[in-house]
């Protein structure tokens, strides 16, 4: 399974996502607002998942704005701090 | 800055309240001299003046004053509605004429005792960080002046905007702000800067009583007989950090006294989910201790907007 896929499956699951599937979820849309529209206190349970499935730490604004933008942007940003 | 624009915009619709200032920088900085001239009195004595014509005159006054008012008193006679709304402005004043006096004279002008400061200081010995709740009763400042004395460091959620002219009682000397501030208009509301200090084992004070984001992201609760709009945001922070929202009351008991109790400690368990719904028996539980604050000291509760509308 590719890491967006794991990523999308995880995010239903963990945010309790209703009536969306991982095959709706288009990997450049939006997390927040339009397209997934999820909302600044998702962003809570995002990094809290990230870090718990991965281990990986989302410390800064700087790291998270880009991440943050998409399902393709937030895998990247995941294998790159994996491959580091 | 698009995309945080376009986030911060959604989340901070149209608020009903404001942290604008009741007077002008002016008046505000007449008060600021009394208080380095001739101390406390001084002050007091020009705020009695200027109180009971607030009371008596303004019409605007009033009216901000009635939507707690009549909420905690119900029905009231002509002068009891004055007696009341004299009061409660008397102690608003009052408590940034002693804000002043800790930032201007100094933090040992006023005497704050905590009586519960070992449940604190137990809690922070594991650790965790915490979130400190605060509301808009008492003097929250005076409080946070005598957090210097835990050695743990303090952010707080603050919402600072253009014509809130009277000053943090640190910024009366200068001095940088003993707390690290948090803007909730920052990038995704500043989440990410709260896990941060959350997961670094410090503290996070917030006020349960007042919806910082958009109302989406509150629950209603009944609050002094009617429903009324509270945040569960703090409560999902804990449930995703696993740490306690400490409930934390400051109200004042006598001219340079102040009384500190923890109300409540409330536990949000991990996995409640992303619905507000889930959050609002923490919610409720801090209302109730909310709504306690307000029959044992119905003049320290400062609300000056329609909570309930």
């Amino acid at each position: 399974m590719s890491m967006n896929e794991k990523l999308k499956n995880i995010i239903i699951e963990d945010l309790n996502l209703e009536d969306i599937t991982p095959k709706e979820i288009i990997d450049d849309d939006p997390l927040f607002g339009e397209g997934l529209g999820l909302d600044s206190l998702d962003a809570v349970e995002l990094v809290v998942l990230v870090q718990k499935h991965f281990g990986v730490e989302i410390k800064t604004m700087e790291e998270a704005r880009p991440a943050f933008q998409s399902i393709k942007s937030l895998a990247d940003y995941i294998e790159e701090r994996l491959a580091a | 800055m698009k995309q945080r624009d376009e986030i911060s915009e959604r989340d901070h619709p149209k608020r009903k309240w404001t942290s604008r200032s009741i007077g002008s920088s002016f008046q505000h900085g007449i008060f600021y001299f009394l208080v380095r001239t001739g101390g406390q009195q001084a002050a007091y004595f020009l705020l009695y003046i200027v109180v009971f014509y607030y009371a008596l005159f303004s019409l605007n006054a009033r009216k901000k004053t009635r939507y707690y008012l009549s909420h905690r008193f119900g029905s009231r006679t002509r002068f009891e509605k004055f007696k009341d709304t004299y009061l409660m402005i008397l102690g608003f004043g009052k408590v940034l004429v002693d804000r002043a006096i800790v930032g201007i004279l100094g933090p040992e002008k006023m005497n704050v005792r905590f009586q519960d400061r070992e449940k604190l200081l137990e809690l922070l010995d594991k650790n965790q960080g915490l979130i400190l709740m605060f509301s808009h009763s008492g003097c929250w400042q005076v409080a946070m002046s005598s957090m210097g004395l835990i050695n743990v460091p303090v952010n707080m959620l603050l919402h600072h905007e253009e014509g809130d002219v009277d000053r943090h009682y640190f910024e009366h000397t200068g001095q940088p702000a003993p707390y690290k501030v948090i803007d909730p208009r920052g990038y995704l509301g500043g989440v990410l800067e709260m896990i941060n200090v959350l997961q670094e084992g410090e503290i996070l004070c917030v006020m349960g009583d007042r919806v910082m984001g958009s109302d989406s992201n509150s629950v209603s609760v009944d609050f002094l007989g009617e429903s009324a709009l509270f945040p569960y945001s703090a409560f999902k922070l804990a449930s995703a950090t696993g740490v306690p929202v400490v409930v934390l009351f400051s109200y004042k008991t006598g001219p340079a006294a102040y009384e500190m109790e923890v109300a409540d400690i409330i536990y949000a368990p991990e996995n409640i989910g992303r619905k507000g719904e889930n959050y609002r028996p923490y919610v409720t539980r801090f209302v109730q201790v909310l709504e306690k604050f307000t029959r044992d000291h119905p003049y320290q509760f400062f609300n000056f907007y329609d909570m309930w509308e």
